[in-house]
């Protein structure tokens, strides 16, 4: 494996490493989740208010989407 | 007519990306009953009033399953001008005796049945609506994903909708569009009667989105969604007067529309308060021209151990489809190109909704020992302020409308 090649192979071993060192700080513990868990930070809040809130406006504006959907990353499935 | 477009989508797209939180040890059933009034009043008549009941049950089938079926209504009465045309003048004197009463009952039922496991789910939906002068089928498939210890969600849903709806049957005009004929009465629709026809309209709709629990206190959603339609989409009741010739030819839409939007959503807990605040931008464009951009602003709090407080604010901006003029616009200069409408959604507008919800909640201090898991009681009140740029715009007569809600739901 000639130099260059190997300096490819570490360059992309230390941004892989990186990028999951990066990913371990930006993970939040599941001990950590408990405000996350809560039914006010659930950004698709309640499914048929949503769709009545969805049915009026989409009904008098001439654009749709953004009322989120499901996903909460409060890991309580 | 579009009351049943829009709504069917939402409803099926909603049903698609919405899963319960979590499968629970013990079987669970839920049930939800909601009333949501819209009241728009008008100077010139009665207005507009959309009485919408929901009705939605649930239940898990063993751990990872989850069944929900709903029925919902649209009772739609009010009056509104046929003719889109200037206002009432010393050339136009009848204009606002042209406004026509109407009433309608939409009727629709849909279903989900949802597999979910601890980092991902998957879902299978359809709902059927039909009233008059519309019949709608839609499906509906969604799927997410928890990623990276839950700090990731993607999720994907998918609708196609199966649409029909009436029209006077306009067959042999070729190309004389300025002939077009509006329809009159829903009496004959989907019957073989020769004074009506059924068009199909085909809808695509692609909702992905990526959540990112950024910090314990911060969550980021982005989205999009994608729709495309392919039908015929005017009001077949709707005519526009065009050109000083006196043509009044029925409203002419293209048939095929491409939108697409963009949102980011940010939700913020604040646990010193006891509340969390969410925030919303969205982008939105399509290919008849239309273009915006809407805010959105939620605060929650909680009073005691039984009470949530939720405000919200909204501002939501647009331009006009490019083909859109307003009544004197099209009465003086006729249309501009082959296309014409009369419609609010299409015209360039602003709007501003401010309101309130109450939610009472209880929940038993043993669970184990109770017969139910949680119920809820929510009261709501919004007001939605429309600013159209001309007084000569479509529904220009009706400044603003009034939202109110109340729902009621259990789990057990």
């Amino acid at each position: 494996m000639s130099i260059s090649n190997s300096l490819r192979v570490l360059a992309i071993a230390i941004a892989i490493a990186s990028g999951g060192c990066a990913t371990a700080k930006w993970t939040v513990k599941p001990h950590q989740r408990e405000l996350l868990a809560d039914r006010i930070m659930q950004p698709d809040g309640d499914a048929q208010e949503t769709a009545a809130d969805d049915h009026v406006l989409s009904n008098r504006e001439g654009a749709i989407g953004g009322s989120g959907t499901s996903g909460g990353g409060c890991g309580c499935n | 007519m579009r009351l049943q477009l829009r709504s069917l989508l939402g409803a099926a797209v909603v049903a698609a990306a919405t899963v319960l939180p979590a499968a629970p040890a013990r079987a669970t059933q839920d049930a939800s009953a909601r009333v949501t009034v819209f009241k728009e009043p008008s100077r010139d008549n009665e207005g507009v009033t959309v009485t919408h009941p929901q009705l939605d049950v649930g239940t898990t089938l063993g751990p990872e399953f989850h069944l929900g079926v709903g029925y919902e209504v649209d009772i739609v009465s009010g009056a509104t001008p046929k003719v889109f045309q200037p206002r009432p003048g010393p050339l136009n004197v009848d204009a606002v005796s042209s406004a026509t009463k109407f009433s309608d009952v939409r009727h629709q039922f849909h279903g989900a049945l949802s597999y979910d496991r601890p980092t991902s789910s998957v879902s299978l939906g359809g709902s059927y609506g039909f009233e008059s002068d519309y019949k709608s089928l839609a499906v509906t498939g969604g799927t997410r994903s928890d990623l990276l210890d839950h700090n990731f969600t993607v999720a994907l849903s998918y609708t196609h909708n199966f649409d029909e709806v009436c029209d006077a049957n306009n067959a042999g005009l070729g190309d004389q569009p300025l002939k077009l004929k509006a329809l009159t009465s829903s009496s004959h629709c989907f019957t073989s009667q020769t004074d009506v026809a059924t068009h199909r309209v085909h809808i695509d709709t692609f909702q992905p989105s990526i959540s990112w629990t950024t910090t314990p206190k911060l969550l980021l959603q982005l989205g999009s969604t994608v729709q495309i339609l392919d039908g015929f989409q005017s009001n077949p009741y709707r005519s526009v007067a065009l050109g000083q010739e006196n043509n009044i030819p029925q409203e002419r839409l293209p048939q095929f529309r491409e939108r697409y939007a963009v949102y980011l959503r940010a939700l913020y807990a604040v646990p010193a308060a006891r509340g969390s605040m969410h925030g919303m931008v969205r982008g939105y464009s399509d290919s008849w021209a239309v273009q915006s951009v809407t805010g959105e602003v939620l605060l929650n709090k909680y009073f005691g151990n039984a009470l949530l407080l939720t405000l919200r604010g909204r501002y939501h901006l647009q331009s006009g489809a490019s083909f859109y003029r307003d009544a004197v616009g099209y009465r003086n200069l006729g249309p501009n190109g082959q296309y014409w409408t009369g419609d609010r959604e299409l015209s360039p507008m602003s709007n501003y909704l401010t309101g309130a919800k109450l939610a009472l909640f209880k929940r038993p201090e043993q669970e184990r020992s109770s017969w139910y898991v949680d119920m809820e009681l929510d009261l709501k009140y919004e007001l939605l302020i429309y600013h159209l740029e001309s007084a000569d715009a479509p529904n220009a007569d009706r400044k603003n409308a009034h939202i109110i809600q109340a729902a009621f739901s259990l789990r057990f």
